[in-house]
């Protein structure tokens, strides 16, 4: 009943099973040890299951008519399916990410094994098998394939831009851009180039962008972005007086996109803060804005020096007894730039105002928010 | 062979027809797109009535072509007849025709959208705000009306004549549209930004409008109403809007009424210059209540119309068509006249008092309510009693 070959395989199973109780209940039931082992107890269990199904490859003891059947064409799906298993045993003890890699490897294994198996005992004519083959599977194979080449190349190049200096990156990406537009000019001008040219210097380009990603991967990315990695404080309120605060007035955006939309457009001119509403003529000392409804205002500093605009809205209880003003504030900017200061004020001027607009470190300039 | 089916028809389509043309001829339309009544609106008209022409003779061309071609080449067993493949002189003269057409179009589209977005020459800018489903309206300072503290109220927008009008439009929750047809095309309320919207009214009257983005679940009963009064008129509304609070008379019913205004209504609703036993403000706190975080200001309810969102009438059947239906003449005085006890819709609010979430639709389940923190959007049930609703009516009937 048992070839020799099954037997030896039966035999590493037994000894491995015997081994994995060992570990659970005696030794030290470490992951490590019990998944190493219970992998290798599935691979000798495969392993004895083929060999007592093929007879240990003794064909004689066979169906002869087998040998009319065309004999199986060399396939990597299995060292992929090993290779799948190998990743998602790996997986269960290390990080989700090899596991998950490791079930795509053996579903996508198991779609060619399973097609190709198919394929090869279509008929005895092997070109017809192979086209059987490409028709079912090509359709499938060239799209996947395409997105996970375009993945990586994007990945790599997402890696090289968050590891070189921000100037750099920008530097990099006009030059990258640059030779991929001359690249695809030479290539469609001089028609006469080999594929085979063009198609090595695609090849050539993807490699070195792949290598340079992965060597960006592993050197990490710049400076600021590992610091700010680790901030704690991103969502301490900003401090609003007229001096820099560590966090919150570095990077300072100096320019918005949302120029319409605004509330009002309030400017520091010459020591002098003015408010401009559209379809009120004139400059304006005061703003009705609505109770509860996020509001923007526009700042521009056009001053000398780094100005910030800061809406002073009343108090809030804080434990019984003791109150804070309620204050939010743009950036410091500097002479020329802008920045968008968004609020939601919930109550009436009469509960908690009055309720107003200035700019720190200056005194006597102030606009009045008026919350009907 | 066409006869016979048409003969058959003819019934069908002669009654199709007749239908079609009446539902143009409904009297009782006050949101006809048709009918302007302010140079915004006339603007949009001019434009739209003659592109509506071009299109509908454009239609009925290509309608007939193609219904003659269906009957005339309709399958009869006769043999394919010859089939020919391009002919440039046709083409060329199919793409131009439409291209000169939409070009004409074009011009003046985009010559009367430059000419709605303009603003500079504004006279008065009042600020909209939306929010499931009511809108309300403030009046910034505006010396030259004699607004010197910001006026607020709801459901009902009033505008002088005559005057180019500066709608500043936001919401506090969801998107919304503010329409009134009769004054200007639409405009969105969109949270976190100010959209303008410029109307006028040539005559006083009242104007009705509709959102016209769906909000939510009383969306179709998210009205509006712009009461444009004369510059006289309208003095008078904005001398009564910010007069100082008048407590009721001790020992009234009203006076009991403000009592439960202050225990109840003033959790979301506030009444300006209204005060607490101890003489501080009572402010509401709608923030802390409604998803909105805002509910109508009740300060002048008895100076508009409508309540609810514009929903119901405040004013009885009779007394309301009173006002609708007056001449340019008399209906400012009659709209200033407010809603008196004689006039007030009680049956319609008692019903609101006594379970508003009953009469209009509201997410104001108790139960319901994780999605918004346990915020209300719309009124709740209060569990009045009717004692109360009583000294309510009482009380509200002052806030005129």
């Amino acid at each position: 009943m048992f070839t020799t070959g099954s037997k030896y395989f039966l035999g590493i199973g037994l000894l491995t099973g015997i081994a994995i109780a060992v570990s659970l209940f005696f030794v030290n039931p470490s992951a490590l040890a019990v998944t190493a082992l219970i992998g290798l107890f599935g691979a000798v269990g495969l392993l004895a299951g083929v060999m007592l199904f093929v007879r240990d490859g003794d064909v004689t003891s066979g169906d002869s008519s087998a040998s009319s059947h065309p004999a199986p064409t060399t396939s990597m799906w299995p060292l992929l399916t090993a290779g799948g298993s190998a990743l998602v045993l790996i997986g269960t003890i290390t990080q989700p990410i090899i596991f998950l890699l490791g079930i795509v490897v053996l579903i996508a294994a198991f779609v060619e094994w399973t097609v190709l198996a198919w394929s090869e005992s279509a008929s005895s004519d092997d070109e017809f098998n192979a086209a059987a083959r490409k028709r079912l599977l090509n359709p499938i194979e060239f799209p996947v394939l395409g997105a996970v080449g375009l993945g990586l190349l994007i990945f790599s190049f997402s890696r090289v831009m968050l590891a070189v200096d921000s100037r750099m990156g920008v530097a990099l990406f006009i030059v990258i851009g640059a030779l991929v537009l001359v690249g695809g000019v030479l290539f469609a001008a001089r028609t006469t180039l080999k594929q085979s040219v063009v198609s090595a210097i695609c090849v050539l380009a993807a490699i070195a962008l792949v290598a340079a990603g992965f060597s960006a991967a592993r050197s990490g990315m710049r400076t600021e972005l590992e610091v700010a990695k680790y901030e704690s404080d991103h969502e301490v309120p900003r401090d609003c007086g007229a001096k820099a605060s560590a966090h919150g007035d570095s990077g300072v955006m100096k320019t918005i996109s949302a120029v319409s939309g605004a509330n009002a457009t309030v400017e520091f001119v010459g020591g002098k803060l003015v408010a401009y509403v559209q379809g009120i003529q004139g400059e304006q000392r005061s703003i009705t804005i609505s109770r509860s409804a996020p509001t923007s205002f526009i700042f521009r500093n056009f001053d000398s020096g780094r100005f910030r605009l800061v809406a002073h809205l009343g108090t809030r209880k804080v434990t019984e007894g003791v109150v804070e003003e309620v204050v939010v504030c743009t950036q410091l900017i500097k002479r020329g730039a802008e920045q968008l200061l968004t609020l939601t004020v919930p109550k009436s001027s009469v509960a908690n105002g009055p309720y107003s607009l200035s700019v720190a470190g200056v005194d006597g300039q102030v606009i009045e928010l008026m919350v009907p | 062979m066409l006869a016979p089916v048409l003969r058959r028809l003819r019934r069908w389509i002669l009654a199709s027809g007749t239908l079609i043309a009446l539902t143009g001829c409904a009297k009782n339309a006050p949101q006809d797109t048709w009918k302007p009544k302010g140079p915004n609106a006339t603007k949009i008209d001019n434009l739209q009535k003659p592109v509506f022409a071009a299109a509908g003779i454009v239609g009925i061309i290509v309608f007939a072509v193609v219904l003659y071609c269906v009957i005339k080449f309709r399958d009869r067993g006769q043999p394919i007849p010859r089939q020919s493949h391009g002919n440039p002189a046709l083409e060329i003269t199919l793409t131009i025709i439409p291209a000169i057409i939409l070009t004409v179009v074009g011009v003046f589209t985009v010559r009367t959208v430059f000419d709605l977005a303009k603003t500079s020459d504004t006279e008065m800018v009042i600020n909209v705000t939306g929010q499931q489903w009511w809108w309300e309206y403030d009046y910034p300072v505006q010396e030259q009306y004699g607004i010197t503290l910001p006026i607020v109220t709801s459901g009902q927008l009033v505008i002088p004549v005559g005057t180019k009008i500066l709608l500043r439009e936001t919401s506090r929750d969801v998107i919304h549209s503010y329409w009134i047809p009769a004054l200007n095309g639409k405009r969105d309320a969109v949270p976190g930004r100010i959209g303008t919207n410029r109307i006028e009214a040539d005559n006083p009257g009242i104007y009705a409008g509709q959102c016209t983005e769906f909000c939510g679940l009383s969306h179709a009963n998210m009205r509006m109403e712009a009461i444009a009064l004369s510059k006289e008129d309208f003095a008078k509304w904005v001398a009564n809007q910010q007069t100082d609070y008048v407590a009721p008379a001790d020992g009234t019913l009203a006076k009991e009424g403000e009592t439960v205004f202050l225990n109840q209504c003033v959790r979301c609703h506030q009444v300006n210059g209204l005060t607490r036993a101890d003489g501080t403000p009572a402010i509401a706190a709608a923030d802390e209540n409604v998803w909105a975080g805002a509910a109508p200001n009740l300060t002048h309810l008895m100076s508009r119309n409508t309540f609810a969102g514009a929903m119901f009438d405040l004013a009885k059947p009779e007394c309301r068509k009173n006002v609708w239906e007056s001449d340019s003449a008399t209906f400012g005085s009659k709209y200033l006249a407010g809603v008196t006890e004689d006039c007030l819709n009680q049956s319609a609010l008692r019903a609101w008092l006594r379970n508003a979430p009953a009469v209009k639709p509201m997410y104001s389940n108790p139960a319901l309510l994780a999605a918004t923190d346990g915020k209300y959007r719309g009124m709740p049930y209060l569990g009045l009693s009717e004692s109360d609703i009583e000294k309510l009516i009482a009380y509200l009937l002052t806030r005129q």
